[in-house]
């Protein structure tokens, strides 16, 4: 048997072992319900909004209420018109919200409005009031309607909210970067726990009579891996499918999606083969979070730069380190500050760093993992002569 | 002894502590070996390094005359001294996947797994998961691991610790069953008295020397000692000037050393004069006898070990 069946059969088990656990079921259900949600909400939420309006005209409304209606298709409403009789009645109107604006004509034209609200309405107004002014000069000047009529058949303006893309931009890598976080904390944990629990069961003992040390350690990680990115694309169908179908997904979360998986795989490669390792230094099953201390504050450190200042160059700093750039280079993606030379600088530098700490981490793992009775200090652990058949 | 497993001059030590030194073990087929010696001599470490668990400081591991190599161990079955097993897994999975380890396809170690779990009486526990089995049962899932692949050779790491009677016999059985059919047996024990009869050749080591070695009756006839065993507790002022010691005294009666040339029934009627004896007995010593002897220790000494244990 070679060390790639070997791999295999060990990453087997765990795989079918975690599908087999009820928590796994729990986890990707519930993941996949809060990522349907946040997909599926928003739309359901946008179309509540006001999408037709009652719009009060006081005062000759003949050429004024057709061109307010016409600007509806602007301002992504519909747009009636209702005609009042005096102003008071108009202003009270407003005033209970039976009607969106009110609009008394005549020489001195006022808009009426409840303080800060239909924006986009009191704009289509004034236009509306302005085109009316113009229209009327225009026929005085003594152009035919066919004429002035030609002049207003111009596409009105659109208005684009640019801050609001911004931020659900970021608030798109933020949700990404908080699931790829508490995934990728989970499984490290798992690994330890799994390590740690093989080594005081002493099964590590029996498996290493049979199975050398690098694919024992490799297996277990390519294993629950497998496992964690199962989980995550559960949460990731939703918005996946949405994008398939076309749906109006935030712009950037497409590519920030595709790329996050690399460098989340990656990631996950490197931090559970250490986390492996450093769960056969403990002797307890009690003292694994504490020798995963460093593994996870790094993790959160990570997170907390990721989200508070992925731009800065501390940020542009860290998607370059291995242990960071797998939670930073995704969001620096999602908000479109990453260049092509720091992508592909990073993922070289954090396949190297793989490379060099399966080969350590399967050494430390078997030298530690049969070294009972004590927690382990990794320098003592490092220092010791190789207790393997090289 | 071509066909079968040893190890040579075997050292190891860990920081200070030397653990093994210029270690010697034998493990023909067809005979129940023990390697025996309290806690800490270095019975388990010795096994690891037969496995190439550890790789020893000195000293080689041969197999057939030869080095042995990892495909020569991947053929051998080990049972470590606690669990070994993963208990929050099925018995049928486990056993099958250990034997897919060992370099069986699927479908074999599937079969070699049902057929144990009958033999060892299990079958109807093949979909439990081990932790819901009780203690004698999750120790002949241990066994069966260890077994799974047919192995050639049977090496076990205290395989009766806390084992009850009953297991103990089931366990023997096994162990019978296995050499008899002319493969290889190592089994580990500090308890000296209970694997006295299972043991056909011993290693006796102590602070990582081995102190004793040879075939267990061999060595028995070879002592000049004889015991006298009576079932009352014999007090010392009793004996007179009989020329004998109390080895051990307990609630079945008292083991009375003889000193060569002693008349055993001169010490038995010493004994009469003081109680009535209703079961007695002349015998060679036992195997935690010849250890003391040996190994030069106070009863109390070996009886501490075991009581740490």
């Amino acid at each position: 048997m070679n060390a790639f069946q070997a791999t295999w059969l060990v990453a087997g088990r765990e795989l079918r072992e975690s599908f087999r656990r009820k928590t796994t079921w729990i986890i990707i259900a519930v993941l996949l319900v809060g990522s349907t949600a946040a997909v599926v909400i928003p739309d359901l939420v946008g179309k509540d909004g006001p999408t037709s309006y009652d719009v009060a005209v006081v005062g000759d409304a003949t050429t004024f209420g057709p061109t307010l209606v016409a600007l509806g298709p602007a301002i992504g409403a519909e747009i009636s018109i209702t005609k009042i009789a005096d102003a008071a009645d108009a202003r009270a109107r407003v005033d209970h919200g039976d009607v969106a604006v009110a609009v008394l004509l005549g020489d001195d034209p006022t808009i009426i409005v409840r303080s800060g609200e239909h924006d986009q309405l009191v704009g289509a107004a004034s236009q509306a009031l302005a085109t009316q002014a113009l229209s009327q000069a225009l026929a005085s000047a003594g152009l035919s309607d066919a004429q002035i009529a030609k002049v207003f058949d111009i596409r009105p303006v659109r208005l684009e909210k640019v801050a609001i893309e911004t931020a659900s931009r970021r608030g798109a890598s933020f949700v990404l970067s908080l699931v790829l976080y508490l995934l990728s904390l989970t499984v490290m944990i798992q690994v330890a726990n799994g390590v740690a629990t093989e080594k005081s069961n002493r099964i590590s003992e029996v498996l290493l009579a049979v199975v050398r040390p690098g694919p024992l350690l490799f297996g277990k990680v390519v294993g629950v891996g497998l496992g964690g990115i199962a989980v995550l694309a559960a949460a990731l169908t939703p918005p996946v499918v949405k994008l398939a179908v076309g749906g109006n997904l935030p712009q950037g979360l497409g590519g920030a999606l595709a790329g996050s998986m690399i460098w989340f795989v990656l990631g996950l490669a490197l931090f559970l083969t250490l986390a492996g390792s450093l769960g056969a230094l403990v002797e307890r099953q009690e003292e694994v979070s504490s020798v995963m201390a460093p593994l996870t504050t790094i993790l959160v450190a990570t997170f907390i730069v990721a989200q508070s200042s992925a731009d800065s160059s501390l940020g542009t700093v860290l998607a370059y380190v291995p242990l960071t750039s797998p939670l930073m280079v995704p969001t620096r993606v999602a908000i479109g500050v990453s260049s092509p030379l720091e992508l592909v600088m990073s993922v070289v530098l954090l396949i190297l760093a793989i490379g060099l700490v399966v080969r350590v981490g399967s050494r430390i793992y078997g030298r530690a993992v049969v070294r009972t009775g004590r927690r382990l200090k990794l320098r003592d652990v490092l220092a010791s002569s190789d207790n393997r058949v090289a | 002894m071509d066909e079968g497993l040893r190890a040579r001059g075997v050292s190891q030590r860990f920081g200070s502590r030397v653990v093994l030194d210029d270690v010697d073990l034998d493990v023909p087929p067809g005979r129940v070996i023990g390697l025996l010696g309290p806690n800490g001599a270095g019975k388990t470490t010795l096994m690891r390094i037969l496995f190439g668990v550890l790789q020893p400081d000195a000293g080689t591991v041969e197999w057939k005359g030869r080095r042995a190599t990892d495909d020569d161990r991947r053929s051998w079955g080990y049972m470590p001294q606690e669990r070994g097993i993963y208990r929050d897994m099925r018995v049928h999975d486990q056993l099958t996947w250990i034997a897919r380890l060992h370099g069986l396809d699927k479908a074999a170690g599937a079969a070699h797994a049902t057929d144990l779990l009958e033999r060892l009486g299990l079958a109807d526990r093949a979909k439990d998961k081990v932790g819901d089995l009780s203690g004698g049962m999750a120790q002949r899932v241990q066994l069966a691991a260890a077994m799974v692949h047919e192995p050639d050779v049977l090496v076990l790491d205290e395989p009766f610790a806390g084992l009850d009677p009953v297991a103990v016999e089931f366990l023997s059985n096994v162990i019978v069953e296995h050499v008899r059919a002319g493969r290889l047996l190592l089994l580990s024990s500090h308890q000296l008295d209970l694997v006295e009869n299972l043991c056909e050749t011993i290693t006796l080591v102590h602070h990582g020397r081995v102190v004793l070695r040879g075939d267990v009756r061999a060595l028995k006839a070879a002592s000049p000692d004889r015991y006298l065993r009576v079932d009352v507790t014999v007090e010392p002022e009793w004996l007179g000037r009989v020329d004998a010691t109390i080895a051990s005294s307990d609630a079945s009666g008292s083991r009375l050393r003889l000193a060569p040339s002693t008349d055993a029934t001169a010490a038995l009627d010493a004994v009469r004069a003081h109680a009535t004896v209703t079961d007695f007995g002349v015998e060679a010593p036992s195997l935690s006898e010849l250890f003391l002897q040996v190994a030069g220790e106070s009863a109390e000494a070996l009886h501490d070990a075991e009581a740490t244990a």
